[in-house]
């Protein structure tokens, strides 16, 4: 069971339903006292964290096969919202994946990542072969 | 998310969009653009005035289609008033790459602009 003031969502890996999860966001932004601005950011960085959930956790198995669903886990707290975005896919070494934040990726691949670094006020990726994947975010209301 | 297609003046294709644009929906956008393309028109406007959101999936097709236009000598120009989307394009260095302008009139006259140094440059090189 998920703690006080906080929500779990279980959403099917599937792109039809981020929309859906840019709503929640909107809403526990606002719960958590964020500005419009910073939802704005909260919404892309939370939906690229389930495009790549959906493009990449399950991409390796037989097709035909059933994704497992994401979990987003939203904690409200005060000028503060902490969403996280898990899956139980295929996982990867965090550190084979490369990512210069100092400007933007040249290559299609890895956009999403690098606007979520950007978007988000803090960011962790918690991740090993086999084990899933998990995306941290913070993001805190502007001053 | 809603695509309205036109052409204007035999050279311009002008798509007007609006709803959110992600992994779901910048799909059906992507087709639009393929179908334009294989018409060999290369000359394309993205008024994207009517929409709330775009996200890394949407930037890649439009990348994709300003890449393509400019390999058949021809441009993309995208409109952008809303400050949420100008910042993806801001953060993701992509603004002057998709020649985003503030309304369509300034977006037109770029392209018009655009098509006539390629037509003087298709002139000299036929000469």
């Amino acid at each position: 069971m998920a703690e006080a003031g906080v929500l779990e969502l279980k959403v099917p890996c599937d792109p039809r339903y981020i929309s859906v999860v840019r709503l929640v966001v909107a809403g526990m932004g606002a719960q958590a006292g964020l500005t419009v601005d910073d939802i704005d950011d909260m919404k892309v960085a939370v939906s690229e964290a389930c495009t790549n959930t959906i493009d990449h956790a399950f991409a390796a198995e037989e097709s035909g096969s059933v994704s497992e669903p994401i979990l987003i886990r939203f904690s409200p707290r005060p000028a503060e919202l902490r969403v996280e975005v898990e899956d139980v896919g295929q996982g990867f070494e965090p550190d084979r994946v490369q990512l210069d934040l100092s400007q933007p990726p040249s290559v299609e691949g890895g956009l999403g990542l690098y606007l979520i670094h950007q978007l988000a006020d803090s960011v962790q990726v918690q991740s090993a072969p086999g084990s899933g994947t998990k995306v941290i975010m913070t993001k805190r209301a502007a001053r | 998310m809603k695509i309205q297609t036109e052409t204007e003046g035999d050279w311009l294709t002008v798509f007007s969009l609006s709803g959110e644009l992600d992994a779901y929906t910048a799909p059906q956008f992507q087709e639009s653009l393929a179908e334009t393309f294989d018409r060999d028109l290369v000359w394309i406007l993205v008024d994207l005035g009517q929409v709330e959101y775009i996200d890394s999936v949407a930037l890649g097709i439009l990348l994709g289609g300003a890449k393509r236009a400019n390999e058949r000598d021809g441009d993309l120009a995208v409109v952008c008033q809303r400050a949420n989307v100008l910042k993806v394009f801001d953060i993701s260095g992509t603004r002057e790459l998709l020649n985003v302008c503030e309304d369509r009139g300034q977006a037109q006259r770029l392209l018009e602009q655009r098509r006539a140094m390629a037509m003087a440059r298709n002139k000299r090189g036929g000469q």
